[in-house]
C-alpha cells in the first residue's frame, strides 16, 4: 500500500514535472484535445480549426471566477465573441472531490444559474488537458488562432483582485488579444500572469 | 462528503457569500483570518518614523499570500487612510514559505500568522493629541479553496515627545524573519545568464551549494511571467537554478528574488525586497553641473597628491634615488629619463582609460581602482614586487636588459630610458587604489561622462602625477640639494627592497580579505617558487656560464615559474571561495542599505565609512583617525552608529550605492544626523582627527535638538 502511494506520488509528480517543461507557450502548436461537454457531446480542437479558439478555466466555487460571472463581466466576454465566430470553450479541471468538480448535470444547471454563453462548457475531471496546456489557475485564459497557434495565455485582466469593482479600470487582455488578432495584428500583451484561485487537481 | 454534496455545498457557501456584497471573512462559521494593525512604538514622535504591521492571523491550514504569488493566489494589499503629509513605506516582506499543490502548482505564502511590517513616517508637525492610523487591508486565504476576505484596520496612537518600544516580541520575530542583504563579498559568487527560454542563477559558492535546502524563490515584475526555478549542479562544484520563462523583455537579464537556505534568506537583485534599496543622498551629490574645466583641475591636483599617497612610497624613494645617480649626468639625458618616467605615468593611466572606455561600452559598471578587485591581478602585482625586492636584495642581477623577460626589471640598468618608463608604470599601478583627495570627485564625474571626458580627465591625472618629475628633471639644478651617490646607496637599495616586502604583505592581506587565507598561502608558495627561480637566474646563470648550462638553468627556471603558476595558481587558487565580510573591529556593523534605512528609521545618527582592503587611504584614515581612542569614545558619546561597507570584492550593492553618492571608489564617509537624515555630510577622502571630532560635535547637537 505504501509502495504504491509512494509510486503513485512519483508518477504524479515526474508527469507534473513533464507538463511543466511541455506546456506550450504562445506561438507554439495548441496541443489537440478532445472532452465531454456537460451539453452531451464531445469537442474535439481539431474540429474547430479555422476559428479562434478561447479557453476558460473554470470552476464556480473559485471568488475570481465570481467575480467575472456575477458581475457578468464574463458572459459579456462569451456573447460578444461568439456571435463573431469565436469557439469559446469553458474548461472545468477540478478532480472530483475538489472544489468545483461538476457532473454534466451539475455544468447544465450551473450554465443555467450563471447565464453562461460558452460553446460548450467541457468536464475534465482528470485534468489531463489542464495539465497539457499549463492550466493554473482559475480563471486562466487561452487563446488558439486559425492556424491552431497559441496566441495568447494567462489573466482574463490586467488587475489582479478579486473585487469585482476593479474589473471597470482593468484592461481585459482576452478581449484586447482577439480584437487585435482578428484585425490582422500582432497581439501585444500576448503571455501575462495568471491571477486567481489553483486549478483544483486531483491531490 | 461526495463530489455531488461537495459542489452543491460550495455553490450554497458561494451563493451565500457573493450576494452581501461584502466580501465574508467567514467560512463554515470560522473567521479565518484576524486582520489586526500593531506598531513598535507606543506613541508618534512628529518627525520620526516607526515601523506599524499588520498583523494576519490565520486559522490552521490556511495560507495568505507573499508579494509573489507563485502559480495562483494573489498578494495582501495594503491601502493607507493618512493625510498626505505622511511617507508609507513599502511592505516588508518576511521570509515564505514554498507550498505545493496538486498538479504541480507552486505557491508562496504563510501559514498560521505573519505580521506584514512598513516604515511611516509622520510629518514634523502633527495637530491634535492622538493620530489614527487606518487601512484597508485585502487578502486572499486558501486552503483547498480561497476566500477573499478584506477589513479596515486602524490603531490609535497618542502624539508625544518620546515614545516607548511597543509589541516587541512580535516585531523581533518578523523582523529576524525579513530577508538579509546579500552578504559583501558574496556576490561575486553569484552570476545570471539567460537564452531564449529561461533565465540561469549560477552561485559558484560550494558551501551555499552543498546545501540541500537551498533554493531561490523568485520576484519576477510585470511583465515577466515565469515558470518555477529548477536547481542542478553545476560545474566546479557550483549551483545552479534555471528558471524558465514564458515572457521577458529581452533587456531583463536578471530576476530580484530570495536564496534562501536553512530558514534564512537573502535578497538579490537590484531591488531588495524590504526597501527601496536606496541610501538618502544628499541634495547635489550628484550634481554634475561643475565645469569639465573644475574637474580637469581637480584630476591634476588629484594626480600630484597620488604622489604623497602612502602606498607610492617604495616606488618614488626609488625614482629619487634614481636621481640621485642620475644627477652627474648631461641635462639631456636626466630629462630624457624624466620624460620616460613620465610617459611610463601616461601609458598606465591611459591604458586604464581605454579599458574603462571599453568596459563601460560593453555594459559593464566601473568603479576605480576595480583592477584591484581582481584577485588575479593582485597576485600578479605580488609577484612583481618580489622579483623587484629580490632585485634589489642582490639576489640576482639584470644582465640582459635587452631581453623581453627583463621588462619592468629595466630600471636597475641604470641608463635605460626603459627602465624608467616602466618604473613610471609600476609607481602608478601602485598608487591606483588610493583615490586621493579631488580624485573621488573628479573621477566620479568623468565616469559618467562620455568617453571623450574619461580619456581626459587620465590624461590630467597623469599630468598631475608626472608633473614633478618633469620639473625636477627639466631644471637639474635642483637636484644638487640631493646627496652625492657613493656606497651608502646600496644599503638604501637594500633597504627599499624591505619596504618592497611591505608592501607585498599589504598585497597578500588584499587576497586574503578577498578570497580567505588559503589563497593567501598559495600565492606565497607560488612566490617561494618564483623566488627559487630568481636565485638560480643570480646563482648560476652567471655571463661566463656555457651555453649548455644557461639552457638548463633556464628550462628548470621555466619549470618552476610556469609549474607553480599551474598548480598553485591555476590549480588551487583558483578554487578558494570568496571570503565574507571581514568586520575585525564588533563595534561596526556591516553596510546594507536595509540596514542604514532601520537605524536612520530609529532615530539614530550613521557614520557610513565605505572602506576596501586594497584601499590604503582607508586604511590609513582608519588607523591614524577612525580607530583611536579619542575618535572611538566621541562616536560613542554621540551615539552615532558607525556602519562599514566593505568594497574589497566590488560588492555590487555598495558599487550602486557610491554612484548615488557620484563616486566611483573609496574612501567615502557619510555622516547622517539623526535630526536630519536626509542631509547627510559627506567627509572629505583624507580624514583627521580635529574634522572627525568636530562634524561629530556639530551632528550631536541636532541628535539632541530633535524633536
Amino acid at each position: 500500500m505504501k509502495t504504491k502511494l509512494l509510486f503513485t506520488t512519483l508518477t504524479l509528480l515526474c508527469t507534473g514535472a513533464l507538463f511543466a517543461a511541455e506546456s506550450p507557450q504562445v506561438g507554439a502548436p495548441a496541443p489537440g484535445f478532445s472532452l465531454p461537454s456537460a451539453q452531451g457531446k464531445t469537442e474535439s480542437l481539431g474540429a474547430h480549426k479555422g476559428k479562434y479558439v478561447v479557453l476558460e478555466w473554470f470552476n464556480p466555487g473559485c471568488p475570481f471566477v465570481q467575480k467575472h460571472y456575477q458581475s457578468e463581466n464574463m458572459q459579456a466576454l462569451q456573447k460578444e465573441f461568439t456571435k463573431k465566430g469565436v469557439v469559446w470553450l469553458t474548461i472545468d479541471s477540478s478532480a472530483p472531490g475538489e472544489e468545483g468538480n461538476l457532473s454534466a448535470a451539475d455544468g447544465l444547471k450551473q450554465i443555467n444559474d450563471w447565464k453562461m454563453y460558452p460553446t460548450a462548457l467541457l468536464l475534465d475531471a482528470d485534468g489531463k488537458v489542464g495539465h497539457e496546456y499549463g492550466a493554473t489557475n482559475t480563471p486562466h485564459m487561452f487563446i488558439i488562432d486559425p492556424d491552431g497557434k497559441l496566441i495568447y495565455k494567462g489573466a482574463i485582466d490586467s488587475k489582479a483582485s478579486a473585487d469585482q469593482a476593479d474589473i471597470k479600470g482593468a484592461t481585459n487582455y482576452v478581449k484586447a488579444a482577439l480584437t487585435e488578432a482578428m484585425a490582422g495584428k500582432p497581439v501585444e500583451n500576448a503571455t501575462t500572469k495568471a491571477y486567481g484561485c489553483s486549478v483544483k487537481y486531483a491531490p | 462528503m461526495n463530489p455531488l454534496r461537495r459542489v452543491a455545498f460550495v455553490l450554497l457557501a458561494a451563493a451565500l457569500l457573493f450576494p452581501a456584497g461584502a466580501r465574508a471573512q467567514k467560512f463554515n462559521g470560522r473567521e479565518l483570518v484576524q486582520a489586526s494593525l500593531i506598531a513598535d512604538t507606543s506613541g508618534i514622535v512628529p518627525g520620526k518614523p516607526f515601523t506599524a504591521g499588520l498583523l494576519l492571523k490565520m486559522v490552521p491550514g490556511w495560507h495568505t499570500y507573499w508579494q509573489y504569488p507563485g502559480d495562483a493566489g494573489i498578494p495582501t494589499e495594503l491601502k493607507w487612510h493618512l493625510p498626505n503629509d505622511w511617507k508609507v513605506g513599502p511592505i516588508q516582506w518576511p521570509i515564505p514559505l514554498k507550498l505545493d499543490e496538486p498538479g504541480d502548482i507552486q505557491i508562496y505564502g504563510y501559514h498560521d500568522e505573519v505580521l506584514l511590517m512598513l516604515q511611516l513616517t509622520p510629518p514634523a508637525a502633527i495637530a491634535g493629541k492622538s493620530v489614527q492610523l487606518a487601512a484597508d487591508a485585502d487578502w486572499l486565504v486558501c486552503e483547498k479553496v480561497c476566500i477573499p476576505g478584506s477589513g479596515k484596520v486602524q490603531l490609535d496612537l497618542p502624539v508625544a515627545d518620546s515614545a516607548a518600544p511597543a509589541n516587541p516580541e512580535l516585531f523581533a520575530k518578523f523582523r529576524d524573519r525579513l530577508p538579509k542583504p546579500l552578504p559583501t563579498g558574496a556576490s561575486a559568487a553569484i552570476s545570471w545568464s539567460r537564452d531564449a527560454k529561461a533565465f540561469r542563477l549560477t552561485i559558484a559558492d560550494k558551501s551555499l551549494a552543498g546545501k540541500t535546502n537551498l533554493d531561490f524563490f523568485p520576484l519576477p515584475e510585470s511583465p515577466t511571467v515565469i515558470g518555477h526555478p529548477r536547481r542542478a549542479a553545476a560545474a566546479g562544484g557550483g549551483t545552479e537554478f534555471t528558471i524558465p520563462f514564458e515572457t521577458a523583455d529581452a533587456k531583463v537579464q536578471t530576476l530580484d528574488g530570495l536564496l534562501v537556505v536553512d530558514g534564512q534568506a537573502w535578497s538579490l537583485g537590484t531591488k531588495p525586497s524590504n526597501t527601496d534599496g536606496t541610501a538618502p543622498v544628499p541634495p547635489g551629490a550628484t550634481d554634475r553641473s561643475g565645469s569639465l574645466l573644475k574637474f580637469l583641475l581637480f584630476g591634476f591636483i588629484g594626480g600630484f597628491i597620488l604622489n604623497l599617497m602612502p602606498c607610492v612610497l617604495p616606488v618614488i624613494s626609488l625614482k629619487i634615488f634614481g636621481f640621485i645617480q642620475h644627477a652627474g649626468d648631461s641635462r639631456g639625458k636626466i630629462f630624457g629619463n624624466g620624460l620616460a618616467f613620465s610617459l611610463g605615468i601616461f601609458a598606465w593611466f591611459l591604458g586604464l582609460a581605454l579599458l574603462t572606455i571599453g568596459l563601460k561600452a560593453a555594459g559593464h559598471q566601473i568603479t576605480w581602482a576595480f583592477q584591484f578587485t581582481n584577485p588575479l591581478f593582485v597576485v600578479a602585482m605580488s609577484a612583481v614586487v618580489l622579483v623587484f625586492a629580490l632585485n634589489l636584495f642582490g639576489v640576482f642581477e639584470i644582465t640582459l636588459p635587452a631581453a623581453a623577460t627583463t621588462g619592468m626589471l629595466g630600471w636597475s640598468a641604470r641608463e635605460g630610458y626603459a627602465g624608467s618608463f616602466f618604473q613610471g608604470v609600476f609607481a602608478t599601478v601602485l598608487a591606483t587604489p588610493c583615490t586621493a583627495p579631488f580624485l573621488g570627485s573628479a573621477l566620479g564625474f568623468a565616469f559618467a561622462a562620455s568617453a571623450g571626458v574619461i580619456l581626459l580627465m587620465f590624461v590630467a591625472i597623469a599630468a598631475g602625477m608626472s608633473a614633478p618629475y618633469l620639473l625636477l628633471t627639466a631644471q637639474p639644478a635642483w637636484l644638487r640639494f640631493l646627496p652625492r651617490p657613493g656606497a651608502w646607496m646600496v644599503a638604501v637599495k637594500q633597504f627599499m627592497g624591505f619596504l618592497l616586502i611591505a608592501t607585498l604583505l599589504f598585497l597578500l592581506w588584499v587576497l586574503g580579505a578577498e578570497r580567505g587565507p588559503e589563497a593567501m598561502i598559495w600565492t606565497s608558495a607560488f612566490l617561494l617558487a618564483l623566488s627559487i627561480a630568481c636565485w638560480m637566474k643570480g646563482a648560476f646563470l652567471l655571463p661566463g656560464a656555457s651555453a649548455l648550462r644557461r639552457a638548463i638553468v633556464l628550462v628548470l627556471m621555466l619549470v618552476l615559474v610556469l609549474g607553480s603558476g599551474w598548480y598553485f595558481i591555476g590549480e588551487k587558487f583558483r578554487v578558494t571561495q570568496t571570503a565574507g565580510p571581514s568586520l575585525t573591529k564588533s563595534d561596526w556593523i556591516a553596510f546594507s542599505p536595509e540596514r542604514l534605512q532601520s537605524e536612520l528609521a530609529q532615530g539614530h545618527s550613521v557614520f557610513l565609512d565605505f572602506t576596501a582592503a586594497w584601499c590604503i587611504t582607508c586604511k590609513f584614515n582608519e588607523a591614524s583617525v577612525l580607530e583611536t581612542a579619542s575618535v572611538r569614545e566621541a562616536f560613542e558619546r554621540a551615539g552615532v552608529v558607525k556602519m562599514k561597507a566593505d568594497w574589497t570584492n566590488a560588492d555590487p550593492v555598495i558599487t550602486k550605492t557610491l554612484q548615488q553618492f557620484g563616486r566611483v571608489g573609496v574612501p567615502l564617509y557619510v555622516l547622517y544626523p539623526a535630526g536630519n537624515p536626509n542631509q547627510p555630510i559627506v567627509l572629505p577622502e583624507l580624514l583627521t582627527k580635529d574634522l572627525v571630532l568636530n562634524h561629530l560635535q556639530t551632528a550631536a547637537p541636532k541628535v539632541a535638538a530633535a524633536p
